[in-house]
């Protein structure tokens, strides 16, 4: 049951994405380790990491594109569950510090001395372990998206009023991060670290085992989503987007639906934060910023909403633009960005992939109307 | 207050509900028996939308009260899904399909089978679910059309995928809101056959403004006018009522 | 009256036992020949200050006091400032004022000039801060007879700051000639005040205690509490009473005061929401550059205010007035080409044009970065917004008044708009049956793009009131848009009475919240207590019930 769930999962597109993902896996760290820093092929370290920061939020916008693509959810507080994934991952890499901290507490991390705490908060036990922490990657982002996907799709909040609350959502949680006496680093977050596992996080190393994981994660969890999205399960799934009330007189739970689709995309949201945080080596409360959340949104839609691949190829492809972009001209980069937002709502509404896919459906379409054989031969529309 | 004994499948009494002020149903009271197949008409704004609402848990009555299958269940303690589950299908007054997906999908997904999610997850198309919706093909005459995307079925054949859906729900009522809106009289006419086949294994409540579509189902009428029902009868008995002709086939 | 016997009487009440012996003793030795001479002779007390300690030198600003003789005030002033001095070769005490290498003298008590003297023919009397206070106290109690009505109140005022019962019999005399009753009120707390620290009867005392009470406000706790443990037994209850009547009339003032607080945040909330209620809430488009309108109308602001700066200074008391209509028709002009430009290839897919707008929201920040720099600009106050006054136990703010009227303003002018113009009616008639409206003649692209025009240019409008209490930067927008989407939606999509109730009821709600848990938590807890809100109501607070809503 479980392996054909999985099997339904590999179809073209997700199969050939899936295999890039573990390529650039294998090769990126090999070049990176194993060839010389003047060979052409060489890959520097910084640059692999800028890489894996791309895969996590390309894990971020795929996140988003199985609510938001197959269920009609336009989250615009993904954010938040990203940067909890990565809160957890920044305690566990805080307690990790140990003594080595600016002020040398074996226990607590230089913030709480700073601030005069004497002891832990409770909610700090726990994450010197790492699958403690790991797990918590998944519960928290998890557990908020239940309780808030709880409320909100019991209440049949939806439509713009659900985005204008998740949005709401994330904004409490920046403001409430930013407060020192959270005992979340305030202002500055959580930074510094030393090691994970044992190994040092500044080193080519753990550089590309992590930029390996983030493909790797990247890669499972597509076909995770594929899998979801092609059960009868994803079918209902697209029923609740574009019928709602249909698919709740068939006899379904659309709050059910939504909630447990909800709660997958928030965790696989966290564990890209997780991802995130020992890459590029800081995670603060801007990371809650609404104003982030909607740029997921964009790379997805940019890439090709309802496609699965679109949102990782949109993301980066967004991203990889903006790091050339802010380099050059920085000043001209909200220019682009807005640009980019207005553009591909009023001209490319399906994104790359699905302008693609429908192109070529078309083609072929048009192929099978010049053979007499086929009948129906109806252009079909893309997916 | 409710006769228990009551053997209909639907039972409605002094049900009332308002919107802002405005009455929508004024202490309706209705009831069907199982195999009946009933017709509905009267003007727009008589509650007969509301009247469905209330009966699929969409809307709340203000009071009255609401019994299904021998006055067994309370309708006004459920919400959709469960009436749904309960064997209440509705087919919408638009046709309401999915169509980004095939008419074999559609129908799959309408299948009377566990709805939970870890069930649909992992389900996988049984022989017999196969069979069954083979049938159901046949009975709305859409076997040639079954791999192609609903959205680009015609309006009729929309409708009839729709009701092809209650079907497969394979409820004990099914409400159905002007299945013939918009349709050709030739389907209009092979509607009625349609209606009146499904009605001989469970009873089915039909909403219509189509006068002659009424007289060739030839079932008894209730006509609703201002939340309550005016008149109720044979199609004929209920067009010669005089207080029908004023509200409604007058105008 | 003798001089001793006023001192002791007057002081019995506090004078520890030394200093009365010290007193005596100075009555007897250096200050036999003043104490001799007329006690309420001026000019004989103003001399024996020259020989006097500060114990001495205190008792006889205390007599100085009771003479009523205004003619002193001068010296007293210059007693206070150091300007008293006394010539050696004969003791006479005069205000010296530098002049050159000497200094110039004047008679203490007549004013008249009295020669020259050079520094070392004179020596400054010592003065400390006891005696400051002894001096005030003497002032007070002879301005209070001043015949100008100002200072006498100023003179109440100051005896009511540090009360002595010496002040009492001059008090009452004074309050016999009173007849402005203003000074006259207060002239009385005064005496209350006074009385509190004499010796006078238990039920004068009493009384006292009542028109302190009547005074209200923490000063008059104050008074209370250091009246107190001198304090007969027998008034305990009623000071009792009277602090708790006073703090409970406090604690009503400070709910008042957090309540304008509140209505003052709310009307900022309604002004940044209120265009918003018309974009999203008549016609249902998500304009997330909504806040960048407010921003537009602020930076608007600042060009006028420039404009007025370098060219006609003195109109700088209408900038506002002018930076109105200007800031209306750019925000509208703005809005119109985003409604032309974008959104109405989008209508019907709201989610769509959220993202678009947003789009724009970021095009037209990094604008305003790049023309006007991303540091804040300064937009000042005409005077009639700078200030404050008192209004009975709170403190209100001129610009704050006037934010909250301008507000209100706005929004009865939108209702009037919507309901009663020609315009409004278009407006409805659009978005309640586009095609009926279409088929009747109404040109519904046009009523579409002056709506989002209108609604823009509100925002532009709220750009003006917002620079005046908030930073003109790029990013004042941000700052407001979410809020504002929550008093929409909060108050019900498609209402503007909702808008107000809702702006209103978040903004009180935030402030009785602060003191209780700080700006921050109170913050946090009004979005969460609103998305739980939303749950149970998912329309809002003033939503329309029915069939016909549909999501």
């Amino acid at each position: 049951m479980i392996t054909s769930f999985f099997l339904r999962a590999l179809e073209g597109r997700i199969v050939a994405m899936v295999a890039v993902l573990l390529g650039f896996a294998v090769l990126v760290p090999m070049s990176n380790l194993l060839l010389g820093p003047d060979n052409p092929l060489h890959v520097p370290t910084y640059v692999m990491s800028l890489l894996g920061k791309y895969l996590c939020y390309a894990l971020l916008a795929l996140a988003l594109d199985l609510v938001w693509g197959y269920c009609g959810i336009l989250s615009l507080g993904h954010g938040a569950f990203f940067s909890l994934g990565g809160y957890a991952m920044g305690m566990y890499l805080m307690r990790q510090i140990g003594s080595r901290g600016v002020y040398g507490d074996p226990i607590l991390p230089d913030f709480m001395v700073f601030l005069n705490w004497k002891q832990l908060p409770w909610f700090w036990y726990g994450f010197d372990m790492f699958w403690f922490a790991a797990l918590m990657v998944l519960v928290v982002p998890g557990l908020l998206a239940f309780v808030f996907g709880w409320f909100a799709f019991r209440s049949r909040v939806n439509g713009v009023y659900l985005s204008i609350i998740t949005q709401a959502m994330t904004y409490a949680l920046l403001l409430a991060f930013f407060r020192n006496d959270m005992g979340f680093g305030g202002n500055n977050g959580l930074t510094d670290y030393k090691d994970i596992l044992g190994f040092s996080v500044q080193s080519d190393g753990t550089r590309s085992v992590l930029f390996a994981l983030s493909a790797i994660m990247l890669a499972l969890c597509l076909i995770l989503a594929s899998a979801i999205v092609r059960s009868k399960f994803g079918k209902v799934l697209l029923g609740v987007r574009d019928a709602e009330s249909r698919v709740r007189f068939l006899g379904f739970r659309v709050e059910n639906i939504k909630l447990f689709t909800f709660v997958v995309s928030a965790m696989m949201a966290g564990i890209a934060g997780a991802l995130f945080v020992p890459q590029v080596g800081i995670i603060n409360p801007g990371e809650f910023a609404p104003a982030n959340s909607i740029e997921v949104v964009i790379w997805t839609a940019v890439g090709g909403r309802s496609t699965l691949i679109g949102p990782i190829i949109g993301a980066v492809l967004v991203n990889g633009g903006k790091t050339i972009f802010t380099g050059v001209f920085p000043e001209f980069w909200l220019f682009a960005l807005g640009g980019l937002f207005v553009l591909v709502t009023l001209f490319l509404p399906k994104g790359i992939v699905g302008t693609v896919a429908q192109a070529l459906a078309k083609r072929r379409a048009a192929q099978a109307a010049e053979t007499p054989t086929h009948l129906n031969g109806k252009p079909q529309a893309a997916e | 207050m409710i006769d228990k004994t009551t053997n209909s499948l639907l039972y409605l009494n002094g049900v009332s509900v308002s919107f802002d002020g405005f009455k929508a149903l004024n202490s309706l009271s209705f009831t069907v028996e199982p195999g009946e197949l009933r017709a509905i008409i009267g003007p727009n704004g008589a509650g007969k939308t509301t009247m469905m609402d209330i009966i699929t848990g969409k809307t709340r009555p203000d009071s009255g009260d609401v019994y299904f299958d021998g006055g067994k269940i309370d309708l006004t303690k459920k919400d959709e899904a469960e009436i749904a589950q309960l064997g209440i299908g509705r087919k919408f007054q638009k046709p309401t399909v999915f169509e980004s997906h095939t008419v074999w999908d559609n129908l799959e997904l309408a299948l009377n089978r566990n709805r939970g999610v870890f069930a649909t997850l992992f389900y996988r198309l049984s022989a017999e679910d196969k069979n069954r919706i083979e049938e159901i093909l046949t009975t709305v005459r859409l076997t040639h059309r079954r791999d192609e995307l609903a959205a680009n079925l015609s309006h009729g054949q929309k409708q009839w995928l729709e009701i092809g859906m209650l079907l497969a729900q394979e409820p004990k009522l099914l409400l159905v809101d002007e299945p013939v809106a918009g349709m050709t009289d030739a389907e209009t006419a092979e509607t009625a056959i349609l209606l009146r086949e499904i009605a001989k294994t469970r009873s089915v409540v039909v909403v219509e403004h189509d006068m002659g579509f009424i007289r060739d189902l030839g079932v008894k009428v209730t006509c609703l006018a201002e939340g309550s029902v005016l008149a109720e009868g044979s199609i004929d008995f209920v067009s010669s009522d005089p207080k029908v002709i004023e509200n409604y086939l007058g105008r | 009256m003798k001089m001793s016997a006023i001192l002791l009487k007057g002081r019995r009440m506090y004078l520890r036992p030394v200093r009365i012996l010290a007193i005596l003793l100075g009555l007897i030795l250096g200050f036999a020949t003043a104490a001799s001479s007329a006690a309420d002779d001026p000019a004989a007390l103003i001399k024996a200050l020259g020989t006097a300690n500060f114990e001495q030198a205190e008792a006889i600003i205390a007599d100085l006091g009771k003479t009523g003789d205004t003619r002193i005030v001068p010296a007293l002033e210059a007693f206070a400032a150091g300007d008293l001095y006394v010539r050696k070769s004969d003791s006479q005490v005069f205000i010296a004022k530098a002049a050159g290498s000497g200094f110039t003298l004047i008679d203490p008590v007549t004013g008249a000039s009295a020669g020259e003297a050079p520094k070392s023919a004179i020596t400054k009397i010592k003065i400390n801060n006891s005696l400051r206070r002894a001096i005030s106290s003497a002032q007070g109690g002879l301005t209070l007879l001043s015949p100008d009505k100002v200072v006498r109140l100023q003179a109440a005022d100051s005896v009511l700051k540090s009360p002595s019962a010496e002040n009492l019999e001059l008090l009452e005399a004074a309050l016999a000639k009173e007849t402005d009753r203003a000074v006259k009120l207060r002239m009385e707390q005064a005496r209350a005040v006074s009385l509190l620290s004499s010796d006078r009867p238990v039920d004068q005392k009493r009384a006292a205690i009542a028109t302190l009470q009547s005074l209200g406000g923490r000063d008059a706790i104050g008074i209370l509490m250091t009246a107190a443990p001198t304090l007969d037994p027998a008034l305990k209850g009623d000071l009792d009473a009277a602090i708790k009547k006073i703090e409970g009339t406090l604690a009503l003032w400070d709910a008042a005061q957090n309540i304008w607080y509140g209505l003052s945040l709310g009307s900022v909330l309604l002004l940044a929401a209120i265009g918003l209620s018309i974009t999203f809430g008549v016609m249902g488009i998500i304009n997330m550059a909504h806040g960048e309108m407010v921003m537009l109308g602020a930076y608007s602001t600042f060009v006028v205010q420039e404009i007025i700066r370098t060219k006609f200074p003195g109109a700088f008391d209408y900038s506002l007035a002018i930076a109105l209509p200007v800031a209306f028709v750019v925000t509208g002009a703005a809005g119109l080409i985003i409604e032309r430009g974008v959104i109405r290839f989008l209508y019907g897919r709201p989610l769509e044009t959220l993202l678009a707008t947003w789009g724009v929201s970021l095009v037209l920040q990094q604008l305003v970065r790049s023309i006007f720099g991303p540091t804040n600009r300064e937009v000042g106050n005409p005077s009639w917004m700078s200030g404050s006054f008192p209004l009975g136990g709170m403190q209100v703010t001129w610009n704050r008044m006037w934010i909250v009227l301008f507000s209100l303003t706005i929004f009865l002018g939108l209702l009037l708009l919507m309901k009663r113009s020609f315009f409004g009616l278009m407006m409805r008639a659009v978005t309640q049956n586009r095609r009926m409206a279409s088929s009747m003649g109404i040109r519904t692209p046009w009523v579409d793009a002056f709506t989002f025009a209108l609604g823009s240019g509100i925002a532009g409008i709220a750009g003006v009131a917002l620079s005046q209490i908030d930073n003109v930067s790029p990013n004042l927008g941000q700052s407001y848009i979410i809020d504002s989407f929550m008093v929409v939606v909060f108050g019900g999509v498609g209402n503007l009475w909702g808008t107000l109730v809702g702006a209103l009821t978040l903004g009180v709600l935030n402030k009785f919240l602060e003191p209780w848990v700080g700006a921050v938590l109170g913050k946090i807890l009004v979005l969460v207590l609103i998305i739980l809100f939303i749950q149970k109501r998912p329309r809002g607070l003033f939503a329309l019930k029915g069939r016909a809503i549909e999501a």
